[in-house]
């Protein structure tokens, strides 16, 4: 059992860094490894090489890892609070919530209205995810159906994303350049003040997580339970919703929507280590959605270079046969029962 | 040790249970009988702390359960209830582990003592046999005795089982109940629970408490209060009905 554990673990550092440098080697212009290896101890290496190392790569590389990995533990929290596998920032609709606000504050911005930094931004993403995140839990008390809840989920999002849609039209087209790029969802084109301000978010959010796992793993066997075992079920719920819609909000706001991370990585990482508990799984997720978003990315941009895909039409390609097997097997569960 | 004063249980303002008071002492097993719907339940539940109560106050040891810290109160209320936990993944050892989760540190790992204390709590189960097996995968009177080494591994004071024995075959019901005869003895765990076999209740309990509509309609010795003639008229059965197939 502990073995299978390091293992697996093992084996996800390695992919993590073998597709790092794949993704900083390869693209519309290539760079070899000798090349990084010169560009970043020093002596002499091409000077455009260099730019597009430092400039473009290394940037888009660190932020589909730490994004991804946002994704992934956003959606396990997710799962754990609902107790159901397909719950996640994009299904339940807590994504295009962000997205709505941060819309609205870049036009804002373009108006010369307010004045949009990076963690502002982040501020606007997560008062969006929390208030589509408000919406769904005040649906889930109505409704004790799981897969009522997630159909509710959708409907939030669609919600969302159409009135976001109004609100871009009715902006001037100046106003909404940055904006377009962005409703694809894209890891690249991040300053480095972004990819700052979202690693502390995310970092601080992980060890929050991290910290929280002994009550997630009694929050897991049931609510009875974890009363039974001393645990104080209100705040570990908040503080799930708080860190989700933290993490998911910062996503949505940086690299825009991207899709069906949060309910796979969760899933295939469970499968990978044989086990769901949440001191394994919380690391583990992490940088499983790393790797995943990492190999998204790559597909993203090579496939039919030098023009690009967007991500999450990638993520749903790799993501979306995977939640179709989640349920397949749900679904035998039931039977067997 | 466990001294309950006029607790009155319920949802919100919908009020089951209305003042019920007693006394347990550690080794004792106390017995709720009644319908369906009487409150055993409710107030079960109550002395689990999974619903507060609404009037009324809870003494372990002399201290009151009000000013307990959850944790604290846990180490001393171990609880198997009716609902199935989720156990995604895990394995009979793993879920009993659970169950010293008051006395682990911040990440739950357990120690040494943890581990002797599930070992010993899986020998007394006889569970020993299924530790590796998913819990998923066991049939209802082996699930039950993990749940029992859940509760157990955690040495409480007082455990408390709502129909524990709900579900079983013969076998499986008298294995279990022995185990909880042979626990409040070894451990002097004082046990609370509710039964729907009274012809068990009444060999095993040294208490039984009459519900009927959430009050408490007799408190006393088995012998005294499960005979035929306070049976009959506590599960409101006539006569006919209880000779034709219980006489």
């Amino acid at each position: 059992m502990k073995k299978r554990i390091i293992l697996s673990f093992a084996l996800l550092f390695a992919l993590t860094a073998v597709f790092i440098v794949i993704s900083i080697t390869a693209g519309s212009a290539d760079i070899s490894p000798d090349e990084v290896i010169k560009i970043i101890f020093g002596g002499g290496a091409d000077e455009t090489s260099e730019l597009i190392l430092l400039k473009i790569r290394l940037p888009r590389t660190f932020a589909a890892a730490l994004l991804g990995g946002a994704l992934a533990l956003s959606g396990y929290m997710l799962q754990t609070y609902f107790h159901n596998p397909i719950a996640g920032p994009f299904v339940l609709g807590i994504s295009s919530g962000a997205r709505l606000t941060v819309a609205i504050a870049l036009i804002l911005a373009a108006r010369g209205a307010i004045v949009l930094n990076s963690a502002l931004m982040a501020a606007t993403a997560f008062v969006g995810a929390l208030i589509a995140m408000s919406a769904v839990l005040l649906m889930s008390s109505r409704i004790r159906s799981m897969s009522l809840l997630v159909v509710c989920g959708v409907m939030i999002g669609y919600i969302c994303t159409a009135i976001t849609d109004i609100i871009v039209n009715f902006a001037d087209d100046s106003d909404i350049v940055n904006l377009r790029g962005w409703s694809v969802g894209t890891f690249s084109g991040f300053r480095s003040e972004s990819l700052i301000v979202c690693a502390i978010i995310i970092f601080a959010a992980l060890t929050a997580v991290f910290f929280m796992s002994k009550p997630i793993s009694a929050y897991q066997l049931g609510e009875s339970y974890a009363v039974d075992m001393g645990v104080n079920i209100k705040a570990v719920r908040i503080a799930i919703i708080l860190l989700s819609s933290l993490l998911s909000g910062c996503v949505a706001a940086f690299a825009g929507p991207v899709t069906f991370v949060g309910i796979a990585v969760p899933f295939l990482v469970k499968m990978l280590f044989g086990t769901a508990k949440p001191l394994v799984m919380i690391p583990a997720c992490f940088l499983g959605g790393g790797v995943f978003c990492i190999v998204s990315d790559i597909i993203a941009r090579t496939v039919i270079s030098p023009s690009e895909l967007g991500i999450s039409t990638v993520t749903s390609v790799l993501g979306a046969p995977v939640v179709l097997m989640i349920m397949l097997r749900k679904n035998k569960e039931r039977v067997r029962d | 040790m466990l001294e309950i004063k006029n607790i009155c249980a319920g949802y919100g303002k919908r009020e089951i249970t209305h003042d019920i008071s007693f006394t347990v002492q550690g080794g004792e097993i106390l017995t709720f009988i009644g319908q369906n719907g009487s409150g055993k339940s409710t107030l079960l539940k109550t002395l689990a702390g999974q619903i507060p109560p609404l009037s009324g106050e809870m003494l372990i040891d002399g201290e009151s359960v009000s000013e307990m810290s959850r944790n604290d109160f846990a180490k001393r209320v171990s609880a198997m209830l009716t609902d199935r936990p989720r156990t995604d993944m895990m394995n009979c050892r793993e879920v009993i582990e659970t169950g010293r989760y008051p006395y682990t540190g911040t990440f739950g790992l357990l120690g040494d003592t943890d581990k002797k204390a599930v070992a010993e709590a899986m020998r007394l189960t006889d569970t020993e046999e299924l530790a590796d097996c998913f819990f998923t995968e066991i049939s209802d009177g082996q699930k039950q005795r993990v749940m029992l080494a859940r509760a157990v591994c955690r040495e409480p004071k007082i455990l408390l089982l709502d129909e524990p024995t709900s579900f079983l075959d013969i076998h499986y019901k008298l294995t279990f109940l022995d185990m909880l005869d042979n626990l409040r003895r070894e451990r002097n765990i004082a046990v609370i629970m509710s039964l729907h076999e009274t012809e068990l209740a009444e060999k095993i309990s040294d208490t039984v408490m009459l519900l009927k509509n959430g009050k408490c309609t007799g408190i006393g010795k088995p012998t005294e209060l499960l005979d035929r003639r306070s049976l009959t008229k506590h599960f409101d059965i006539s006569d006919e009905l209880y000779e034709k197939y219980h006489g």
